[in-house]
């Protein structure tokens, strides 16, 4: 046979081929392929699984338990000086103070106890002490010492640090800030049994309790512009209040308010503002029944008293404003310390924290805002004289009875925190009721940072939700209107254009939200309103009269077209309603729209609100929900739809019943990509909620998310602060709410799927 | 395209009566075409087609593809109207009305004339609510009418035994044979006059097809038919008439038996002996 059977040929093809080095590069490729994939698909997860962890790693020494160490012991320095009156450390927790009732200031090392220096106090010949008071530890260390001849010192315990030959030196001294001569208090010289003093750098308070009276004293410093000559003006007046059960006695940093505490565990407080003319403004039981009082101090702040007592109870005294709105001291909260009565309490000289010792040398150590004990030691056997918190409350001396200093080590880095103060409602300071707040920062030393994620978590649902308003009806009915009734030619222009407006960067949609669209609407409310009203009504309008018009003029407009025609109504309906709603906001609302919803319904008005933000982020979400909802509805089988047209189904019914109930889990889904999206989104709510931290689901308010919170406020935060991990805890909310999103939205979609997928 | 036109020729109906040898009943003309001309854009699929189908026969379409069989049996409910920048001339009339008469509303048309496909397409919805699907779209809801239809078609597609007991599962858990007489019994549901069925069978398996047959054979008793088909054996074993078509003209329509054992045109024999398509 010369013919050349093609069949022949082809086992030498395949053989030639299945020897090459082609064939193997074949399994090479193959393999490295689903290595390839496999690798990209690890990784993913990896960084994934690595990211979550990172933010958990920052996140959980937050709610770690404090933890305390006992270092040291050793024998009360100088005990032959006389009993201790008040117990201090310093800021470097290298020198510790020891303030004696015989007029001894003595200094020595907080680690082993030994004695630096020794300095007594100035006490006028023929005078000894009768009482000791400490100003509050944020008054840089003043004390005073209550003569028995009605006069008074004001000392305070100061340290100079030095670096000779690079070594930090510490050295100890006191100072006379009024004057080493001592101060009359009581011009009759009666002993002052008790006293209490607040230093400030332009007014000294100091009140007294004599045998039979109160006295207040009050001095201003005048510095002379001049000549720097320094003159007291002292004004005294005495208090009247019986004077026989007084215990003790307190006043505030802003020499305001004055607190004498009663045997019988009253509390009476004075409003101090006119030294001249004290007023009683409440007199209020503060212990139960039986109890006594038997520690009583400020919160850092001096906003707050806590008053431990003869149970084993610390409970903390706030200013409120009462229904008349006058101030009252009210129990916002107490802590269980023991069954003993207190001995000791030492707050936190630079946190809302408390360290509480009872009698059997039981420490409890307790952050009031949190609500949350951290630590529970025992630091003694004996009974506690005196304990200090060093400023930065990381070391505790205690002295007990047994004429020994116990030194203790603290870690308690993050005792704000707690899940109460994350989630629910707070009572802070000063707060007339519980409330969910965030405040990081404020410019005063004594504030406190307010670390609700509520309200936060709040603001990021309000801003998507508004965004889904916006977004989700426009883009499902873009997507059905392109996807089922468009003509292709058209289609192929508009599908582009619009995920086209995804790329559009967000900083420039919040920009023009921020700073065009936000005074725009506030200038047009009504214009707003009216547009979206007028707009369906005008459309529909529009569409009615199309099919009245005569054929000859729909003929004329090419296929495809007939939605370009809408575009001049459009226009001339926005006109339109910009143009009535000055007159008619006039004539109905009596002014502008906004002020009618302030005083009708008392809605105030924020400029940069959830309207905005709804607006702004809907049109960034729009592009997301389209392109996915389009391409859903586009890839339903044809098959179905003319199936369901030939059963006599108009387009519409086919649709509604078909091709929506057939791409309902593609639309599912494209909702859920672009709620994932609006919760997301960083930029637009930063520039255009006004970021305020509010619970209120107005519209007209502003809000805060949490990813909007993250990105103000993460530059300002000191690394491994409280704060900063509570942003990293922002970060997770957001991470695991994504995260707990898109896994239940998948679900869902696999469930619609297998119910409505098509062949 | 005007010389394209005068390709077209009528067949001679009255020669087919004449020769039809086992109808009982009288023929009834149900749809009549009458010179159809249909362009898919510029290019021309139908050429003057003139042809006429009896009230409760069923009608085979044979031809090779492409030669707009497919197309001839679309025109008859109008969904090449579904079709971008399709031109149709010439009349189809169904019970003596012009179905492309500007005053026939398309969606009440394919009620009438029910079409199944080639390939089964079921909603993906239960068995229930595919079968009930013609019925809600003319807005009927009521619950007991609703179950008698769906137990009356599904009889009648001779389906009913087999899915009785499963009406509320998904109706895409059916086989591909199942699934093909669910549509049939989805189409009869709404009571048409006419069906349309476009190569009903070919996706199938032996069996299935040999049930659709049965199937096709039981409808005609209420329905008039008109199926396309590829297999020739097919159309000779359901149906009373068959048309031949070609190119995108009817070649010769009479009754199946005259055609396969003589038929009158060349091109006929060529194609029914298998020397071309």
């Amino acid at each position: 046979m010369s013919e050349i059977n093609p069949l022949n040929k082809l086992p030498s093809v395949m053989e030639k081929s299945a020897n090459s080095y082609y064939q193997r590069w074949r399994l090479v490729k193959d393999s490295l392929a689903r290595y390839g994939v496999i690798a990209g698909g690890l990784s993913v997860i990896v960084a994934l699984v690595l990211i979550f962890f990172y933010l958990l790693y920052v996140v959980v020494p937050l709610f770690k338990p404090a933890s305390a160490a006992a270092v040291n012991h050793y024998a009360l320095p100088e005990a032959t000086l006389g009993k201790t009156v008040l117990l201090d450390v310093e800021e470097q927790n290298e020198v510790a103070v020891r303030f004696t009732d015989s007029g001894q200031a003595i200094f020595f090392d907080v680690a082993t106890g030994k004695t630096i220096a020794n300095e007594a106090v100035k006490i006028p010949a023929g005078a000894n002490v009768v009482s000791f008071a400490q100003g509050s530890p944020i008054s840089e260390g003043a004390v005073i010492y209550g003569l028995s001849n009605g006069q008074a010192i004001v000392i305070k315990h100061q340290y100079k640090i030095t670096y000779p030959d690079n070594k930090r030196l510490i050295t100890p001294s006191l100072k006379y800030p009024l004057g080493e001569a001592a101060i009359v208090v009581d011009d009759q010289g009666a002993a002052l049994e008790k006293i209490a003093v607040k230093v400030g750098d332009k007014s000294t308070t100091i009140v007294a309790k004599t045998a039979d009276k109160v006295r207040l004293l009050h001095i201003e410093k005048n510095e002379n512009l001049m000549t720097d000559e320094v003159t007291l003006n002292r004004s005294a007046t005495v208090l009247n209040f019986p004077v026989a059960t007084i215990t003790d006695i307190r006043i505030d940093k802003e020499e305001r308010n004055l607190y004498l505490f009663s045997d019988d565990g009253h509390l009476s407080f004075f409003d101090i503002s006119d030294k001249t003319a004290p007023a009683l403004r409440q007199n209020v039981n503060v212990v139960t029944a039986g109890a006594k009082a038997t520690v009583t101090t400020f919160l850092n702040g001096d906003n707050s008293l806590l008053i431990g007592d003869s149970t084993g109870l610390v409970s903390q005294w706030s200013m409120v404003r009462d229904e008349l709105n006058r101030p009252t001291m009210h129990k916002i909260r107490s802590f269980k310390v023991s069954e003993k009565a207190i001995a000791t309490i030492d707050p936190e000289p630079r946190r809302k924290g408390f360290a509480a010792i009872d009698v059997d040398g039981m420490m409890g150590i307790y952050h009031t805002t949190s609500e949350r004990e951290v630590l529970r030691e025992q630091v003694t056997k004996a009974m506690p004289v005196a304990a200090a918190l060093s400023p930065r409350a990381n070391t505790l001396l205690v002295e007990a009875s047994d004429k020994n200093i116990y030194f203790w080590t603290l870690d308690n880095k993050h005792p704000e925190v707690s899940v109460k103060s994350l989630w629910q409602e707070v009572w802070y300071e000063g707060y007339p009721k519980p409330d969910y707040i965030w405040q990081s920062s404020a410019s005063n030393s004594d504030f406190e940072p307010k670390y609700s994620l509520t309200p936060l978590v709040f603001g990021t649902l309000k801003a998507a939700f508004y965004a889904m308003l916006v977004a989700v009806p426009l883009a499902l009915m873009g997507a059905i209107y392109s996807a089922y009734f468009m003509i292709p030619m058209m289609r192929q222009y508009v599908k582009p254009t619009i995920e086209l407006m995804g790329a559009l960067p967000t900083v420039i949609l919040g920009f023009l939200a921020g700073l065009w669209l936000a005074p725009t609407l506030e200038a047009h409310l009504a214009g707003f309103f009216l547009l979206f009203t007028l707009l369906p009504i005008g459309v529909m309008t529009f569409a009615y009269c199309w099919y009245n018009l005569p054929q000859s003029f729909l003929e004329k407009i090419p296929e495809g077209w007939e939605a370009a025609i809408l575009i001049p109504v459009i226009l001339l309906i926005g006109w339109f309603a910009f143009a009535i709603s000055v007159p008619l906001e006039t004539m109905l609302f009596h002014g502008t729209l906004r002020d009618w919803f302030k005083n009708e319904w008392g809605m105030g008005y924020d400029q940069r609100n959830a309207v905005v933000v709804g607006m702004a982020m809907g049109f960034a979400v729009i592009p997301t929900i389209f392109s996915i909802a389009e391409d859903a509805i586009f890839s339903v089988p044809q098959h179905l739809t003319v199936g369901s047209l030939a059963l006599g189904a108009t387009t519409w019914q086919t649709m509604v019943r078909v091709v929506l109930l057939t791409a309902s889990p593609g639309i599912f889904s494209a909702v859920m990509i672009g709620l994932g999206r609006a919760v997301g989104e960083t930029m637009i709510v930063l520039m255009a909620t006004g970021n305020t931290p509010v619970m209120d689901m107005s519209v007209f308010q502003g809000l805060r998310t949490l990813a909007a919170n993250i990105a103000v406020e993460m530059p300002e935060s000191q690394v491994d602060s409280t704060h900063y991990r509570v942003l990293f805890l922002a970060a997770l909310v957001l991470f695991v709410f994504t995260f707990v999103f898109n896994t239940l939205a998948e679900i869902i979609r696999q469930r619609l799927r297998e119910k409505y997928s098509s062949l | 395209m005007t010389e394209q036109q005068t390709r077209s020729h009528s067949i001679d109906m009255s020669s087919i009566l004449g020769e039809q040898r086992q109808s009982q009943t009288p023929n009834e003309t149900c749809i009549k075409v009458e010179n159809l001309n249909f362009f898919y854009g510029k290019k021309q699929a139908l050429y003057g087609v003139n042809m006429e189908m009896y009230r409760k026969k069923v009608t085979a379409y044979i031809g090779p593809s492409g030669c707009g069989k497919s197309t001839l049996l679309r025109c008859i409910n109008r969904m090449n109207d579904l079709v971008d920048h399709v031109t149709i001339e010439g009349k189809i009339l169904l019970d003596d009305e012009n179905i492309y008469d500007k005053s026939v509303k398309v969606a009440e048309l394919r009620r009438r004339v029910g079409m199944v496909f080639q390939k089964p397409n079921p909603f993906p919805k239960t068995i229930f609510e595919n079968v009930t699907y013609g019925l809600r779209i003319q807005g009927i809801n009521d619950k007991r009418l609703l179950e008698e239809t769906v137990e009356k078609s599904l009889r009648g597609a001779a389906l009913w035994d087999e899915v009785k007991d499963r009406l509320q599962d998904n109706a895409l858990g059916l086989s591909g044979g199942q699934q093909q007489r669910l549509v049939i019994a989805r189409a009869i549901a709404i009571e048409p006059e006419v069906l349309l069925l476009d190569e009903p069978a070919s996706a199938l398996d032996p069996i299935s097809t040999l049930k659709i047959e049965e199937l096709i054979n039981e409808l005609k008793e209420k329905y008039t038919i008109v199926i396309v088909t590829h297999n020739m054996q097919q159309a000779a074993r359901v149906s009373d008439y068959t048309a031949f078509m070609y190119m995108g003209e009817l070649i010769e329509m009479s009754t199946t038996s005259e055609l396969f054992t003589n038929p009158k045109k060349k091109q006929t024999e060529d194609y029914i002996t298998g020397r071309y398509g």
